[in-house]
Parts: structure tokens; sequence; C-alpha cells
């Protein structure tokens, strides 16, 4: 693992110097939130003094940290390595340049952000909400984070969303693809990059209309937890109105199931042409495995809505040929994509996976607010990323919509390579990349409809 | 404290007037205990999360203090029935997890006010607590074990899928708004003036107080003719049973009271986290509670809030380190150290049950008794010496 | 789809499901019913089987975990699934006697709450160890295409579907695993019932101390026991890897229906491990086709309620309680 060893530097400098002492004393003036007017200390630029303490803002001494939540046990364990790589990539290059920073974010100076040093510390989620919560509390209160970042697992996201927005921290979500995060558990302290289970639905559709035709029946197996059920209503909802397509029946199956061969027989058996695993991670290897030895795909196409890597890694050949999304992939053509695929290859020798891309381009994202906002006053910086558009990550013109904090942006539409073809880091082979004109819902329809996004202060 | 701490006053007579027999003495009586325990959980998290050098070298913050109460709590409850009536329950994760449940519920639904919540979730967990006592108590051994255990993930697989209308299922329970205190005190704030710069804020006062009642609570339960049985019945619970007790009862008794524990500190966590996670009915969260038990010392009143502290301190601090270097310089015994961190502790407690049943506050305590004995030695042959001086003259 | 057709898969599936259980069942209750030792750490025995399994019979490319640190990219001998199921019952065999000679006979004499707690930081060791080693994602354990092939001989193929009359389509895979089950269990209860280790074995069972008295000398039999035990649950391994992924919390995620099999068949008896295992399958099976939502709670609740009416399990001995 390739783990920096800054943020331990730091802490050791600190420790021998008996520096701590301060460092002590700013944990307790950024855990008191509102409570007191103690913005004296040695604040500094970025026109700190017209704002009041927020969270850990004001940041004291000349070093901005950022804190870098991720999976390092536990089933999501490689994804998150892979994201915790592509937030040091960010890091070194707001600090030093490269990468984006001088190629795609103006904003942005390769100097820092707002004259501050960026540093990072990082934890590990194990994919559990309580876990997660307990070292994103840390971070805040300990490490005087001003921004936390991180992912893999909806319930995480939306547990840590819910910690930032009481503490008055911001939070840029990694990968979470429930439409809960953007939807009834949305925040104003939280942005999101990823689409969601609905925007998957709307994506997906046309694709597999084209490939396998109009008329036909499915059946669904969907994993009986917020993500799965909503994925499910999606593709309900989509494979119907615009593929044209019916459903059979709809089943659920527990989370963490490990034996899906009596749902997978009764699918067999429905008579339907099309089935839908909505599984995600373990779930959904185990599945599409079992559905591949039962030789379901003779008789039935198989979707998977939503492919992540570990998924990937741990099925094999099993998704040769299967369709569904990914977040972003190495193999998309355009500037942005080959830019960032280029510096991660140099920095680490891999291909960067799809979280990896959404690490790097939503840490770049909040720097480049934070320049434009003038401070790191979290409202300002909200203020600045609400309604924002872009064009430079890699997956054409976006919206960070200001209504629900969600990206208005393109889907890319991918199917498994077979065992032969698969590499380190390349697993699919890109169908298509759905326009966003295609996706979406109004601020208040779909998910949108029933988010409450709370407080700026 | 744990009744070895009983030591017979002959020894107390023979130390006479030192320190140590003082202390010893002292040590016994309640209000000395709760007293010394209400000092402790005051200048905690000061030490902890604040003070300066100590809390930089321990990297300690204060809702970490927080939790560290709360799980003590929990773990005093646990060792209850573990320590000291001898029965080993794989499913306490169904009493905190529905205590936690019970009160964002009911803080969601009737009323935020911290006291109600916590009312309401310990008396779910009590009146849980009862039923499945009074159903898995009917087998011994590694059956109750493993019927608490079933029972336990039952009430998991409940929550995560056909209650999930109520409980929120895998997301966990969103949107709980803690009220605040009688109406006045933000349990958020600070505490002001020099009760901030101890205390921290007013939630962990809030917790604070439950801490030092359960401690409390506790001593005064094992100190009384219950406590007795209690023990009687893990020593032997045959020969309990022919001096004509109700062993059955007394165990039933034992059971409600560790899941009001459990439940107090359940709903605790909910207050401060405003938020319950699905994994808190898992069993893996059950098993937690034994580790932590065990590995503080089960049997004893204050091991297994030790062993909350280290096993909360190891999975919170010691795994961000990512390298183990010598204290004040810059050798690196050991890489990547923080990704061993469970590793290292599933062998610590491999070795902690194979050869000290009793835990870290059984090693404490025969460190202890060493040093009362030498210290006893030491006066003797002062005593001896000045007798036989007076005796030449 | 007809009555009997679903009738028919609700049974294979069962089966199919409970058979793994019924491998880890057997093994279990043998050690707790002849030992009176309760070993939580079977799960990690089943564990170190399925990656040593994965190891024999594939290779299998690294990407995380200490030794893809230490540079190796790939793991495994890949000899072949038939050699898996040779090579590693044999080698968790000697894993379970130096666990027994090392571990269980420090603990014959300490109360159960011991047994629990040792053998379940045993269960966290081994888990956390292979974690440390192979990465906490999950490996994909292929199944055989074929077993036995010999030079010109192809061998029998056992991976893919098979169209079953009335069944339809069926993972062939899964009838080996009840077929290789079958057998096995057969194997120990002929031992057990029909050799002279078997007697001493079953007079442990009833009495340890009157055994000892007339003189049999039964720490050799003991240890047997336990490393037969373990080795069912390492060919539990090999047999029930490739039905799923492969990661170090498998173990754990077995060990508490396994223990629910035994506890429900009863005690000590294999006749009660194969039935209980078979219910347990069974009842998963038809729960899912019917009550999805409710499967898993419903198997804890029916494993609660054979235990509260029949405590000592469906075919247990009263006498024979640990």
């Amino acid at each position: 693992m390739a783990r920096d060893n800054k943020s331990l530097n730091r802490r050791d400098v600190l420790k021998a110097t008996g520096a701590v002492g301060t460092a002590g004393l700013a944990g307790l003036a950024g855990c008191t939130g509102g409570g007191g007017d103690d913005s004296g200390g040695g604040g500094g630029g970025g026109g700190d003094d017209e704002y009041p303490a927020l969270g850990n803002f004001p940041i004291e001494g000349d070093t901005a940290t950022f804190g870098f939540n991720v999976p390092q046990s536990g089933p999501y364990a490689s994804e998150g390595e892979d994201e915790l790589r592509a937030y040091q990539l960010a890091v070194k290059h707001l600090n030093e340049g490269g990468g984006w920073v001088d190629s795609q974010f103006d904003d942005l100076s390769g100097d820092g952000v707002l004259g501050y040093t960026i540093d990072h510390v990082d934890g590990d989620t194990a994919t559990d909400a309580d876990q997660a919560r307990q070292s994103a509390s840390g971070m805040i209160q300990r490490d005087d984070a001003i921004m936390i970042s991180g992912g893999s697992s909806s319930a995480v996201a939306i547990a840590v969303q819910g910690l930032c927005q009481n503490e008055k921290v911001m939070f840029m979500c990694c990968l979470t693809h429930s439409n809960d995060t953007t939807g009834k558990d949305c925040v104003r302290y939280s942005f999101r990059e990823m689409f969601n289970a609905y925007m998957t639905g709307q994506a997906l559709a046309p694709v597999v209309r084209d490939a396998y035709g109009e008329d036909l029946q499915f059946y669904q197996l969907y994993a009986d937890y917020s993500w799965g059920q909503t994925q499910q209503a999606s593709m309900e909802q989509f494979m119907t109105d615009v593929a044209g397509w019916e459903q059979i029946e709809s089943v659920a199956t527990p989370l963490g199931t490990s034996d899906y061969s009596t749902y997978l027989s009764e699918a067999q058996s429905s008579g339907a042409d099309v089935l839908i695993l909505n599984h995600y991670g373990l779930d959904g290897a185990n599945s599409m495995q079992q559905a591949i030895d039962a030789g379901i795909d003779e008789d039935m196409e198989i979707l998977v809505p939503l492919y992540n890597r570990p998924m990937a890694e741990a099925a094999g050949g099993a998704i040769e040929g299967i369709y569904g999304t990914v977040a972003w992939d190495s193999q998309i053509d355009n500037t942005p994509s080959q830019e960032f695929t280029q510096a991660f290859r140099d920095e680490y020798d891999r291909t960067p996976s799809g979280p990896a891309q959404l690490a790097y381009a939503q840490t770049l994202q909040y720097a480049a607010a934070v320049e434009r906002a003038g401070t790191f006053y979290p409202p300002e910086v909200i203020r600045q990323l609400e309604d924002y558009e872009y064009d430079n990550i890699g997956m054409g013109a976006e919206t960070m919509r200001g209504c629900d904090h969600q990206a208005q942006r393109d889907v890319p539409v991918v199917q498994g390579l077979p065992a032969s073809e698969q590499s380190e880091g390349t697993y699919f082979n890109i169908v298509n990349i759905t326009s966003r004109d295609d996706l979406g819902y109004a601020c208040d329809a779909g998910p949108a409809a029933e988010c409450e996004l709370g407080s700026y202060e | 404290m744990s009744e070895k701490d009983a030591n017979p006053s002959a020894k107390d007579a023979l130390v006479g007037g030192t320190l140590f027999g003082r202390w010893e003495k002292l040590r016994g009586r309640e209000g000395t205990v709760v007293g010394i325990t209400a000092i402790l959980v005051a200048v905690f998290p000061y030490l902890f999360a604040r003070a300066p050098v100590v809390s930089g070298f321990l990297q300690g913050y204060q809702s970490l203090a927080t939790l560290i109460l709360i799980w003590g709590i929990f773990a005093i409850g646990f060792d209850l029935l573990l320590g000291y009536t001898g029965l080993l329950s794989f499913g306490h994760a169904a009493f905190w997890g529905g205590a936690a449940y019970a009160a964002g519920i009911v803080a969601k639904n009737v009323s935020g006010d911290p006291i109600v919540m916590v009312v309401s979730g310990t008396l779910f967990a009590v009146l849980l607590a009862w039923v499945l006592g009074f159903l898995s108590l009917r087998r011994g051994g590694i059956y109750f074990s493993i019927l608490t255990l079933a029972f336990a993930q039952m009430f998991y697989y409940m929550a995560a899928s056909p209650l999930a209308f109520l409980t929120n299922g895998e997301n966990g329970l969103t949107g709980v708004e803690v009220g605040s205190f009688l109406g006045v005190i933000h349990l958020e704030a600070d505490v002001p003036s020099i009760g901030g710069m101890l205390l921290g804020t007013w939630l962990y006062a809030f917790v604070g107080v439950f801490f030092v009642g359960a401690v409390a609570v506790a001593y005064r339960i094992l100190n009384s003719p219950y406590g007795m049985v209690f023990r009687a019945i893990r020593e032997n619970e045959q020969r309990a049973e022919f001096v004509g007790l109700n062993v059955w009862r007394y165990k039933l008794m034992a059971f409600i009271i560790s899941g009001g524990f459990a439940g107090v500190a359940g709903s605790l966590f909910t207050i401060h986290g405003a938020y319950v996670p699905l994994q808190s009915l898992f069993w893996t969260e059950s098993g937690d509670i034994v580790v932590m038990t065990v590995l503080g010392g089960a049997g004893s009143m204050f091991g297994p809030v030790l062993g909350v502290g280290l096993y909360l301190y190891i999975e919170n601090i010691v795994s961000t380190i990512q390298a183990l270097t010598i204290p004040f310089t810059g050798i690196v015994l050991v890489r990547d150290f923080g990704f061993y961190w469970h590793l290292l502790l599933g062998v610590v407690f491999v070795v902690v049950v194979w050869v000290v049943p009793d835990g870290l506050w059984g090693i404490l305590n025969r460190l202890r008794e060493l040093a009362v004995d030498l210290g006893s030695k030491a006066a003797k042959r002062l005593r001896a010496r000045s007798e036989n001086g007076g005796g030449g003259q | 789809m007809s009555l009997l057709s679903d009738v028919l898969v609700i049974l294979l599936n069962g089966l199919q499901q409970g058979a793994i259980y019924v491998l880890l069942a057997v093994g279990l209750s043998i050690i707790v019913g002849t030992l009176k030792f309760v070993n939580f750490a079977h799960g990690a025995l089943y564990l170190v089987g399925t990656y040593a399994g994965l190891f024999v019979a594939l290779n299998v490319p690294l990407s995380n975990g200490k030794l893809a640190e230490w540079g190796f990219s790939s793991f495994g001998l890949d000899i072949g699934f038939f050699a898996a199921l040779i090579f590693v019952p044999l080698f968790v065999f000697g894993v379970g006697l130096l666990m027994e000679r090392y571990l269980a006979r420090a603990f014959y004499d300490r109360p159960d709450t011991d047994q629990i707690l040792v053998t379940f930081g045993l269960a966290i060791v081994v888990q956390e160890l292979f974690r440390v080693l192979f990465g906490s994602n999950s490996l994909p354990f292929e199944q055989p295409e074929r077993i036995l092939s010999f030079g010109s001989f192809a061998g029998l193929p056992v991976s893919g579907p098979i169209a079953l009359p009335i069944v339809g389509n069926f993972p062939q895979w899964r009838l080996w695993v009840i077929g290789i089950t079958a057998v096995l269990v057969a194997l120990v209860y002929l031992l057990v019932e029909y050799t002279d280790f078997g007697l001493v074995v079953r007079a442990g069972t009833r009495d340890a101390e009157m055994v000892r008295l007339l003189g049999i000398k039964i720490t050799r039999p003991y240890i047997v026991v336990f490393g037969i035990g373990a080795a069912l649950a390492g060919v539990a391994g090999v047999v029930g890897g490739p039905l799923n992924v492969v990661n170090p919390t498998i173990g754990t995620n077995i060990l508490v229906p396994a223990f629910l099999t035994v506890v429900i068949g009863g005690v000590g008896s294999i006749a009660g491990a194969v039935l209980g295992g078979i219910v347990f399958g069974l009842t998963t099976a038809a729960l899912v086709s019917f009550a999805p939502a409710w499967s898993q709670v419903g198997l804890y609740a029916i494993a609660a309620i054979v235990l509260l009416t029949r405590p000592q399990g469906l075919l247990g001995d009263e006498e024979v309680t640990p």
C-alpha cells in the first residue's frame, strides 16, 4: 500500500516539539461550533475576519487539513485503497501543481489553497456506518479537518454527511449511488458528483432496448435495503416506460445473502426474458456468479445496474457481456479523462478506477470553490458550489444543482469483458455515454422532491 | 470494587497506620467509590482531549471520551451477568441496539427530550430482556449463549427489512433530533467556565452523570444479598439450588438488570450520535462487548470499563497510526501499524483468556497486592528493627 | 411452473444449502459430543479449508494484502480440484491435531465460557491473519470444469448447468456438493458406528470417566476425533468455496448457522447433525420461495422454537449435554 507519510510526520513532529498543546486547544475551539467567538488565533489571510467561527473555521495556522474517510478494511477495501491513492494525488497536485490543477482547474494555483498548504488525514470506515462516523468525528474534532470526503456504500455516506451537517464541516461524497443521498437524506453540507439509482435506470433503458429489442418481459431480484429498493423501483419505471418492457415479478433478497440459488430458480422458471440483478458489491458478485453457474444466461439476458471493481474482480469471467453502469472508466475518450489516467499511472503505475476519478475530482472541486469564495467559511463555499457549471472532469458539461446538491451529468453504460480480455484495471467495454439531456429529474420530481437541505449555518 | 478487594482485615491491622491501609479501608465504602469515580469522570476528558502534552501524546478527542463512558455503562451491566453470575450472552446487541432504536424512534415521533429518550430506550430494553431472558434461561451453558445469539440475530434481520419502515433499514435511523435538556441546555454546547475546560460539552456531563449513577447502582447491587447470590450461582449453581435459592429467578434478574444497563447505554448512544446504525443490532456488537469485558477483567467493577477504554482507544486512535515509531525518535518499528490493529487485539484477547482470566484489572490488582505486600513487609521489618533496638538498651 | 417442479426445486436447493451445514455440523457435533469442547473457531477451519482449496486447485491473481505487497502477484499450485479434495482435508486434519494438542487440551477442564471465549478469540485471529495476508477483497473461486481428468480420460464434467427432468436447468456443481457430502457423512458414520475407534468415541460421549476407569487410553481417539472434525470443515471449505466468492469473513459468517444446526439436530449425534442441516436448508429454501423478506428472521425463529420445545435437539440424547 502506498500510504503517504505526510500526515504522520506532521503528528510526530508536533509530538516531539510539544507544540501539540495548541493543537489540542484548537480542537476545543473547533468542536465548540458556534459556542464562542475565538476567531483570534493565527487565522491570517483569506478574509477570515469577515466571518464568524463555524465548525472548524477559521483554520488555525497555515495548513488546511482534509479528512479522507474510506474503507480500508472490509469487503470494499480495494476500492477504498484506490480512492485513497486518488485523494493523495489530489493533495499533491494542490500543493505542488500537476494533473488537472495545471490543465483543467483555472481557479487553482498549484501552490496550496488560498495560501494554505493542504494536509490530509485518512481513516478507515470498514464499510460500516458506525465505524465511519467515529472515524469522521475523530478527524473533525482532533485533526480539525475543514472538509471530509469519502463514501463507498450509501449507508456510510448518508451517516457521515448527517454528522458533517451537525458539525458544520463540508462533506464531498465519493461513491454513493442511492437516491436517498441527495433525496430524502440530503444535507446542505454535502455534494454528490456520482449519479444515482434513478439516473442509472434512465441511462440503461434505451441502451438495452436497442440491444435486446422491445416487448420483453423482465424479472428483478433486489437487495432488500434502501439502495436496492430505489434501484429496483427505478429499473421498473424506466424499463417499462422507456424500453417498453413488462415486469413479471420483483423479489427482495435479504442484504448479505450468500446463496441465491432458490431465488434464481424462481426467476428461471418465470419465463421472463431478462433478469435484472439489483445487487452491489459482494452480493452482486455472488448472485451474478451463481446465475451463470445455473445457466440462466443461456435462457435469459442479465442486467446489473451498477458495477464496481471489487465486484468485477470477485465475479471474474461471469460478467462477460452483461450490461451495467459505472462511475467513470479510464477508457473514456476525452482530454480530462486521459490526463487523469496518465497522472495516476505516472504516480502509482496502475489504472485508476471509477471511484478514484470521483475522489480526485471532488477534492479539486472543493478546493476550487474555496478559491472562488476567497474563504474557507463553509456557507460561502457551499454557495460557490451550488448551481456551479463545469466541464473539466471528463464527464462532459455538468451542473452541481443547488436544489438537491446532485450533479447533473452523463452516465457511462458498459458491458463486462470476458475473463481472457480482462486485465488489472480493465474489466469493461464502454458501450455508450448516455447524455445528461436524457437523464435526471426536476427539483420537484423524483428523489429531489423529498430533499430538504437544511441550514447554511 | 471486586470482591477480592475486601481483603482480610488482618492485613489492615498489620499495615496499621500506613497510607496503604487507610486507602484499603476507604476503597471499600460506597460513597468513596462513587466519589472517586465522579472525580475521574470529571478530569478524564480534560486529560484525554485538552491537557497540554498529555492529550497530545494520547491523541484523544472529546466525542471519544463520551463514547468510552457510554460503552462503559454497557460493560458494567454486561459484567454483572458474565463476570458475577457466570452467564455468557452473545445477544446483548439486541438490548443495546433495541434501546438505541427505541430512543431514536421516540425522539422522531414523540419527544426529543433526552430524559424521555433514555427512559423509553431503557424501558424497552428491560422489557425485551425480560422476554428473551425468560426464554433463553431455560437452557444453560452453550445453549444459553446460542439462544441469545439466535434471538438477537432475529432482531437484526427484522430491523434490516420487515421493520425498515420504522428503522430506515440499512441506512440507519437518520434525522434524529435531540432536544435540549430540561428545555434550556443544548447538549451540544460547552459547559461554561472551568466546567467547560474539564468536561467539555454538556453531553459529556449528561453521560457522565449516568455513568456515575451506573457505578453506584452496580456497587449497591453487588454488595447486597442479590450480589452474593449472583456470585454463589457463578461459583456453584447446584449448591446454590440446594440451599433453597430459586436460581432461575436470580439469573433472570441478573439478565434483566444487565439488559437495563445496556438500554441506558444504547439510548445514550443515540443521543450522542443523533443516529442509529443498523450494525448496532448485529451479533459482532455482542462480540465486541464480550471482548471488551473479558479483556478488562470480568468479575471486577472497573475492569470492564478499562477494557472498553482500551478497545475503543485502539480501534479509533491506534488504528490511525500509520507507522509505529519509538517515541520521540524517527525509528520505525512497524510500518502500516494501523493495518494490524484488529489482529493484535485478537492475539491479546486470546492470551488474556488463556493466561489471565481476570483480565487487565486482575494484573493491576496483583501488582497492587505485590506492592502492599512489599510495603507491609518493609513496615514489619522496620518495626522489628526498632523493637530490637529498644530491647537492647 | 407446476407444483411438482416447485417442490423439487425447493428440495434440491434445500439439500444443497444444507449440505455445507451438514459437513460443518457433523464435525462440530462429534467434537462437542465427545470432547465436550465448544469450538467457536470451527468457522475458521472452514476458512482455512477454502483458502487451501483455492491454493491447491487454482492460481488466483492477488492485488491486495501483504502477500501482494511482498511481491507475490498470484497464489496457487493450479493442480486441479481433485487434488484439492485429497490434500486439503489432510492438511486441515493436521491443523486440527495441532489445535487439539496445543489449545483444546488446555481447556478441557475449564468452563464452557472459557472455551467459547478462547476459540472466539482464535477465530478473530485467524480471520485477521488472512485479511492481512490476502487482503479483505473477495477472490473468485471458479468451479472446476471437470474432475478426475487423467491423460486421455477427459474427466467428468461438473460445472455449468445440467438439464434435469421436470426441474429444468440446475447448476451441476450443486448436485456434486450433495453427493460428496452424502459420501463423506456415510464414511464418518461407518467409522463411528462400526469400528473399535468409534466404540471408544461413543463410549466416551456417554461417560468419559468410566472409559478412563476401564483403562482405555482415551487421549489418542480424542485427538483423532478433533482431527476428523477439522478435516470435515476443511472439505466443506473446498466443496462450498466455489458456491460463493471467497473472503476472510466467510468463516465467521458460516459459524452461526453451523452452530444452530448442531444444536437443532442434537449435540453429539451424527444423524441429528444431518437432519438439522437438512431442516435448515429446506426451511431456508422454502421461506425464500414464499416469504423472502422474512427468510432470515424465520430461520432464527425456527431455531429458537426447536430449542425451546425440544432442548436436547431433534435427535439429541437427554444425557449428552456439554
